[in-house]
């Protein structure tokens, strides 16, 4: 495939127009693509031989990689003899055996059960410490590339959204795409109201769609941001798992947010609750609470109240 | 109802054996019981004038073993017949690979239908051809004399060349078919993999492609092989009939000297010599596939 713009570099050398065999990139692919006729010594000493090292160095490397996966005693074993992880990790050894400048895993977890893939997450992460080598993974799950990433590039509609760490990416996400493709969000528009009266650090919007039973919009404290200066209107992203529930109103500090909601659905997912519900003037919100945060599960229909911080509200692009 | 299982499978075995009862039958009268009258007439004794004697022995077979003529003979068929194979496989090889890589289906299905084409006439006008083309006066020498190239027109019929040439037409397709079916079979992305370790176009194909191909060569040489081995019409009409070809041989006692029991001794040896050969290439295909898929 030819690029239609730009250059691709690694270590200061440009491997834009080089043919595959030239790239030095470890690559692991999606189904593994361990070569079948070939044994798990064979396959990882494949592209040794390709580079025409001598046999006594070959043996010493293809060993040296096994053992880094922890599959020394599988040498002998054929590709189909193995479990889909150690076949995984024999790839994996394979990739390295070259000594790559990086490695490239191409949705490696995905063909997994949910159970085995939690499992060999872990296990990738500690082997990728132990080697310390740069490597790349494109997969779909965002939770796998939370909790496995240093750094986490947010590709969408063929541009890079976002380049950051996990925490950056979650809690300041660049905009609006990154929001809601990681993690759950509830998107709030508002506009600027310079006639309510904001506590120090915080200023006040009205919502566009969010509002109460009279039918007058409702007010939102938001954390001061130099991104809002100046604006009519703001797009705010507010984490589920920021919004509070209880069932009586709460007389908080006046810079609190809060609304009174109907509970629509409510879907328990063991660990966490998901309740969804909607304000009496219209517009939805969702709430993510922890299992003990309630008694018993909350009827649909009933009414609470919804809380969070003016720093839970974060201004997107 | 637990009991009710075993009765439904003994219901549809009983079904399928019903289906299958004509063609059983037909097999039986017109593969087995001719099979069988082949193995005891070949161990019939013949008198002077060929008929066959009521007493029974190996003579047949002594014969058929220690004329150096007919040893030489057995011997020239299988090499013939496994040269035949090796050019098959050769040629197809680049053909299978051809139509695998066609881009979109349309050229695809537009060369299948080439390759099999030739399938849907009859062998004897497929080897006329190559009469017209060999001929003392056929198209090749023609043109050669036209061109002053020769002055006389080369004898390009009557010997084993020209049988070589005509089997391998005829029996091409039968090796570009599961040569073809093997290469497709195959994961593009293990090609990628091979490249991303280093390895150019060409080892990536020595080193994968082609190994990962032998199922298909072995299963198109044991087809190409085993008719190579066994058609006469080919032989007959490009060879002449004084072609050291076994086929033929048996063709002649036959149907000309009327030797039934001989006739019938060399189709056995025939079969089995074969069969052996197939057995084998097919135990191979076995272990190969067996150590790549368990």
């Amino acid at each position: 495939m030819e690029p239609t713009t730009g250059n691709v570099y690694i270590g200061g050398r440009d491997l834009t127009g080089l043919p595959p065999y030239r790239r030095d990139i470890g690559m692991v692919f999606q189904n593994y693509a361990l070569f079948p006729h070939l044994s798990v010594f064979d396959n990882v000493a494949y592209g040794l031989k390709i580079r025409k090292m001598s046999k006594a160095d070959i043996a010493r490397r293809v060993e040296e990689c096994l053992a880094a996966v922890r599959l020394e005693s599988f040498a002998g074993r054929m590709p189909h003899q193995l479990s889909g992880g150690q076949q995984q990790r024999v790839a994996i050894a394979r990739a390295l055996a070259i000594r790559p400048k990086v490695l490239l895993l191409d949705e490696p977890l995905s063909n997994l059960d949910a159970k085995l893939r939690k499992e060999m997450q872990t296990e990738l992460r500690s082997l990728q410490r132990r080697i310390g080598i740069t490597t790349i993974l494109v997969t779909h799950d965002q939770e796998e590339a939370l909790s496995l990433s240093d750094r986490i590039g947010i590709l969408g509609e063929g541009e890079l959204q976002q380049l950051g760490t996990p925490l950056e990416v979650y809690r300041r996400p660049a905009n609006r795409f990154v929001a809601e493709f990681i993690g759950q969000v509830n998107l709030i528009e508002v506009k600027a109201a310079a006639d309510a009266d904001a506590p120090s650090g915080t200023r006040a919007f009205y919502a566009e769609w969010h509002r109460l039973a009279s039918g007058s919009p409702l007010v939102l404290h938001a954390a001061d941001h130099p991104s809002l200066d100046g604006k009519d209107t703001a797009l705010f992203m507010l984490r589920p798992e920021r919004v509070r529930l209880s069932a009586e109103p709460r007389d908080g500090a006046a810079n609190a947010n809060g609304a009174e909601i109907r509970v629509e659905s409510v879907s328990y997912a063991g660990s966490t609750l998901r309740i969804a519900g909607v304000l009496p003037g219209g517009g939805e919100l969702v709430a993510l609470a922890g299992d003990p945060s309630f008694p018993s599960l909350p009827e649909p229909g009933r009414t609470m109240y919804a809380h969070w911080e003016p720093g839970d509200l974060i201004p997107l692009e | 109802m637990p009991d009710s299982q075993p009765i439904k499978k003994y219901r549809y075995h009983l079904f399928s054996w019903i289906m299958l009862t004509p063609g059983l039958i037909f097999l039986g009268l017109f593969l087995l019981v001719p099979f069988v009258l082949l193995l005891v007439i070949s161990f019939r004794d013949v008198d002077g004038f060929m008929n066959m004697l009521p007493t029974y022995s190996f003579a047949q077979y002594v014969e058929v073993f220690t004329s150096k003529f007919y040893v030489r003979m057995i011997g020239t068929t299988l090499w013939v017949a496994l040269v035949t194979t090796a050019i098959c496989i050769l040629l197809a090889y680049p053909a299978a690979y051809l139509l695998v890589r066609a881009p979109g289906k349309g050229v695809r299905t537009m060369l299948y239908v080439f390759l099999v084409s030739p399938l849907l006439t009859s062998v004897v006008i497929r080897t006329f051809a190559w009469i017209v083309l060999l001929a003392q006066n056929g198209l090749v020498n023609e043109v050669l004399l036209k061109l002053h190239l020769i002055t006389e027109p080369l004898s390009l019929l009557w010997n084993m060349k020209a049988v070589i040439i005509a089997y391998v037409q005829v029996m091409l397709p039968f090796a570009v078919l599961p040569i073809a079916t093997s290469l497709g079979e195959i994961d593009p992305r293990l090609r990628q993999a091979s490249m991303s370790l280093g390895a150019g176009r060409l080892r990536t194909f020595f080193r994968v492609t082609l190994p990962l191909t032998i199922p298909g060569m072995m299963s198109g040489a044991i087809i190409v092989f085993s008719l190579a081995a066994g058609s006469y019409i080919t032989p007959l009409l490009v060879g002449g009939r004084l072609q050291p070809l076994l086929p033929l041989a048996i063709y002649q006692q036959v149907l000309q000297v009327a030797n039934l029991p001989l006739g019938a001794a060399m189709s056995m040896t025939l079969l089995v010599l074969v069969g052996v050969l197939v057995a084998v290439m097919g135990w191979l295909l076995r272990l190969w596939e067996g150590r790549m898929n368990g």
